[in-house]
C-alpha cells in the first residue's frame, strides 16, 4: 500500500533514527513510504497550551502537505491524535485518514525480526495513545513478535509527565513523575515508547538518573533495544 | 497574580513532594480508591450505558436550571422547609450566621459540605462566637490540625494514622494509639457530645430532588443522619446545580455516586429528607433551611462550560489523576482539587485568580475516563487554556514566543530556517528560559541532523 510519512517537528529534529526506523519497518511491511517534503508539525504544542490561532497556521501546513487519499503513518501517538482528533476542527478540513505507527504496522505489517530474543522490555503507553486512540496492545504485540519478553509496569494507565509545556511549568511534579515511571521499569533491559514527546522527557531523565536506556518503539522493532 | 498563583501552586507541590509520609499517604489512598472503584464498575452489567444515562439526568437539569431551582423551592417550602438563594458565598454565611443568631446557637455541629468550604463558613461562625464543629472524621482531623480539606471525599487523605494519633491525643489529654479501632473510639467519644448538645446542624446536600423538594446525604459514618436529626435546627448548604429531576434519576445517580466515590454499591447511610419534623413525628429539626448557592454557577448554564456543572463530587478524578498525587490537595487551594478543581476553580473566581489551574495538568485524559458523569475534564482544561491566551491572560512573553514560532513554522521554508538558526544557538538552550528549567532535571536533547535532510 501507498503511504505518507509524517515524521512529526520531534522526529524530524530530535530523533531523525526513530523516523528511518519507521520508514524501514514499513518498506519491509511492503509498503510504498512517500515522504511529503513540504510538511511541518500538526500544531500540537500551540495547540495544547490554548494558543489556537498560532495552531491553526502552523496545522495548515500539514492539511497542504498530506493527501486525504492515501494513509498517514506516524511514529507518534499524541501528534496522530491531534491529526485525526482535532486538526481537521481546527483548521476546517476534511479528516486524514492517520495512522499511529503501531497500529498500523499490527494491522498492515509483515514479518518482523527477531531483534528482542531475550530481551525484557517495558512499554510506556502514551495517554493520548492509550485513551484517545484506544492503541494499548498493538505495541505490545509488535514487541512480543519480535522476540521480546514484556515487563509490567505497576501502573501502565500513569502519565510519564511530559504533556508538552507542563514539563516546564511544573518541572517538579513532571520530574517526580517520570522517577515514578522509571522506577517502575528498573527491572527490564529498556522502557520503549510510541511518542517522541514521552521519549524526550524519559531519556533526558534517565539521563540524569538510572542511565535506563528508553528507546523509540520504532528503532526497538527495527533494530533491538541494545 | 499570575505569576503568584504560579508560584504559589509549585511552592506547595515541593513541599508535598519533599515530605515523604504524605507521598506515601497519597499514593497509597488515591490507588486504593481507584482500584476499588474499578472493581465496582467492572461489576456493572453495562457501565457505560448508566454513565451515559447519569450524564443525561444531569444535563436535562443543568439545561433547565432556573426551572428545577424553582420547582424545589416549591415543593420544599409546600413541606414547612425554608429555601434562601444566595448568589454569592458571602450571602449564604452571612444567611447561615443570621439563623444560628435566630436559634440563638453556641455550637454548630457540621457533616461534611464541600459548599460550607467554599462559603468559609466556619470562619464566618467563629467570628460571630459561634463555634463549628466538624463531625466528619475526614473533616474534624483537618479541622483540630488547623487545614482544609486535602481531598473532596477522603478530606485528611494526605495525614497518616500517627498525624492523626497525635491530633486526636491533644484533645483526649492522653496518648491514643496510632491504629483504626483505637483512633476511631476516641474521635467518637470526642464527638459525641457535640452532636447532643449542638443548637443547629449543618450539612451540605449530595443531591436535590425538583420533584419532591427532598435533599439526599450520601455518608459512612452517620454523622449525617446525627446533624440532621438531633439538633433543633437544620441548615443543608447545596449548590445549585446539585438538583436531579426526579426520584427515578436519584436513583441512577446513587447507583454510580458510591462507586465511583469509594467502590461502594452504596454507602452505608444514605439519607433522603424531605421538610423539617411534621406534628405527631418523633424525629427532626423544626426548621429546615436548604441554602442554594449560585457564586457563579448561573453564569455558566447554555455556556461552553456548562458540563462542568453535572459534576457529583465523587473524587474519582482526583484518584487517578497523576498531578494531584504529587501536588497534594491544597496546591490547588482550600477547597476544591485535582482536576475538578483545576476546572472548577478558574470559573468560580475567574481566570485572573486562578490562571495556573488550567496549567495544572499533563492533559493526560485520565480525569475524563473516570468521570462517572461524563464530564470531559481535560477538554474543559484545554478550553480554559485557550480562554488564558485568548482574554490576554496568559503572560505576554508566552503569546509573543508561540506568535513567532507559528509565523515560522507556517512554511516549509520557514521551517528549514528557523531549525538551522536553532542549531547554531544549540549551545545556549540550557542556559535561557524554558531550556534552563528543563535542563535543571534532564538531560537536553541535541539537534542534529534532520530526518528529512537524509
Amino acid at each position: 500500500m501507498r503511504v505518507q510519512l509524517f515524521a512529526t517537528c520531534l522526529g524530524d529534529l530530535l530523533f531523525p533514527d526513530a523516523v528511518v526506523d519507521a520508514e524501514a519497518l514499513l518498506r519491509a511491511g511492503g509498503h510504498e513510504v512517500e515522504f511529503p517534503r513540504a510538511q511541518v508539525c500538526c500544531g500540537q504544542p500551540a495547540f495544547n497550551s490554548g494558543h489556537r490561532a498560532a495552531a491553526r497556521r502552523v496545522a495548515r501546513t500539514f492539511v497542504k502537505a498530506f493527501s486525504p487519499e492515501s494513509p498517514v503513518v506516524t511514529p507518534s501517538g499524541s501528534c496522530a491524535t491531534m491529526a485525526a482528533h482535532y486538526l481537521p476542527e481546527l483548521v476546517g478540513c476534511e479528516p486524514f485518514d492517520v495512522w499511529e505507527l503501531s497500529a498500523f504496522l499490527d494491522t498492515h505489517g509483515g514479518e518482523l525480526p527477531a531483534r528482542n530474543e531475550g530481551r525484557r522490555v517495558a512499554y510506556h503507553d502514551s495517554c493520548h495513545m492509550l485513551r484517545e486512540l484506544g492503541i494499548a496492545d498493538a505495541p505490545r504485540r509488535l514487541l512480543e513478535r519480535s522476540g521480546a519478553e514484556l515487563v509490567p509496569l505497576p501502573r501502565p494507565d500513569l502519565c510519564c509527565g511530559f504533556g508538552g509545556t507542563f514539563s516546564v511549568r511544573q518541572p517538579e511534579v513532571s520530574l517526580a513523575m517520570a522517577d515514578d515511571k522509571l522506577g517502575g521499569a528498573a527491572g527490564a533491559d529498556a522502557l520503549v515508547t510510541a511518542d517522541p514527546g514521552c521519549l524526550m522527557h524519559l531519556r533526558g531523565r534517565s539521563g540524569r538518573t538510572t542511565e535506563l536506556p528508553v528507546v523509540h518503539l520504532a528503532t526497538a522493532l527495527a533494530r533491538g533495544v541494545a | 497574580v499570575t505569576e503568584l498563583a504560579q508560584r504559589r501552586f509549585r511552592e506547595f507541590a515541593r513541599g508535598s513532594l519533599a515530605d515523604g509520609h504524605m507521598q506515601a499517604a497519597l499514593d497509597l489512598s488515591t490507588a486504593r480508591l481507584r482500584s476499588h472503584r474499578l472493581e465496582a464498575w467492572h461489576a456493572l452489567p453495562d457501565a457505560q450505558g448508566l454513565r451515559q444515562r447519569a450524564h443525561d439526568a444531569r444535563m436535562r437539569v443543568i439545561d433547565d436550571l432556573d426551572a428545577h431551582v424553582a420547582q424545589f423551592r416549591e415543593a420544599l417550602e409546600a413541606r414547612g422547609g425554608k429555601t434562601f438563594f444566595a448568589r454569592t458565598a458571602e450571602e449564604a454565611s452571612a444567611y447561615v450566621v443570621e439563623v444560628c443568631r435566630e436559634a440563638d446557637a453556641k455550637l454548630v455541629a457540621k457533616s461534611k459540605s464541600m459548599v460550607s468550604e467554599e462559603i468559609a463558613l466556619n470562619h464566618a461562625l467563629e467570628a460571630a462566637g459561634i463555634r463549628p464543629v466538624e463531625t466528619d472524621l475526614g473533616e474534624y482531623i483537618m479541622q483540630l490540625a488547623g487545614g482544609h480539606p486535602a481531598h473532596i471525599i477522603a478530606p485528611a487523605i494526605e495525614k497518616t494514622s500517627e498525624d492523626i494519633s497525635e491530633l486526636l491525643s491533644a484533645v483526649e489529654g492522653e496518648h491514643v494509639p496510632p491504629q483504626l479501632e483505637p483512633l476511631a473510639q476516641a474521635a467518637r467519644r470526642q464527638l459525641r457530645q457535640v452532636f447532643l448538645d449542638a443548637d443547629v446542624g449543618v450539612t451540605g446536600a449530595n443531591f436535590g430532588v425538583s420533584e419532591t423538594g427532598s435533599i439526599c446525604l450520601v455518608t459512612n459514618e452517620g454523622n449525617g443522619r446525627l446533624v440532621s436529626a438531633l439538633p433543633r435546627v437544620h441548615v443543608a448548604l447545596m449548590g445549585m446545580e446539585r438538583l436531579v429531576a426526579s426520584l427515578a434519576d436519584l436513583a441512577v445517580l446513587l447507583q454510580l455516586l458510591a462507586r465511583s466515590a469509594t467502590g461502594q454499591r452504596l454507602s452505608s447511610y444514605t439519607t433522603l429528607l424531605t421538610g423539617p419534623r411534621r406534628p405527631g413525628e418523633q424525629d427532626g429539626p423544626e426548621e429546615l433551611h436548604v441554602v442554594i448557592l449560585d457564586n457563579g454557577r448561573s453564569g455558566l448554564v447554555g455556556g461552553r462550560y456548562r458540563e462542568m456543572l453535572a459534576c457529583i463530587r465523587c473524587g474519582a478524578c482526583l484518584n487517578v489523576c497523576p498531578v494531584y498525587r504529587k501536588a497534594g490537595g491544597g496546591a490547588y487551594g482550600p477547597v476544591y482539587s485535582g482536576p475538578m478543581g483545576a476546572v472548577l476553580l478558574p470559573l468560580l473566581v475567574g481566570l485572573e485568580q486562578a490562571p495556573v489551574h488550567p496549567h495544572a495538568s499533563s492533559l493526560c485524559g485520565s480525569c475524563t475516563e473516570a468521570c462517572p458523569v461524563k464530564i470531559p475534564l481535560h477538554e474543559l482544561l484545554l478550553e480554559l487554556r485557550r480562554d488564558l491566551v485568548e482574554q490576554a491572560v496568559a503572560p505576554w512573553p508566552e503569546r509573543a514566543a508561540f506568535t513567532l514560532w507559528s509565523l515560522a513554522w507556517s512554511s516549509p521554508l520557514g521551517y528549514r530556517l528557523s531549525t538551522a538558526l536553532a542549531r547554531l544557538g544549540q549551545p545556549l538552550a540550557g542556559a535561557l528560559g524554558p531550556g534552563r528549567t528543563w535542563a535543571r532535571g534532564r538531560r537536553l536533547p541535541r539537534l542534529g541532523r534532520r530526518f528529512r535532510d537524509r
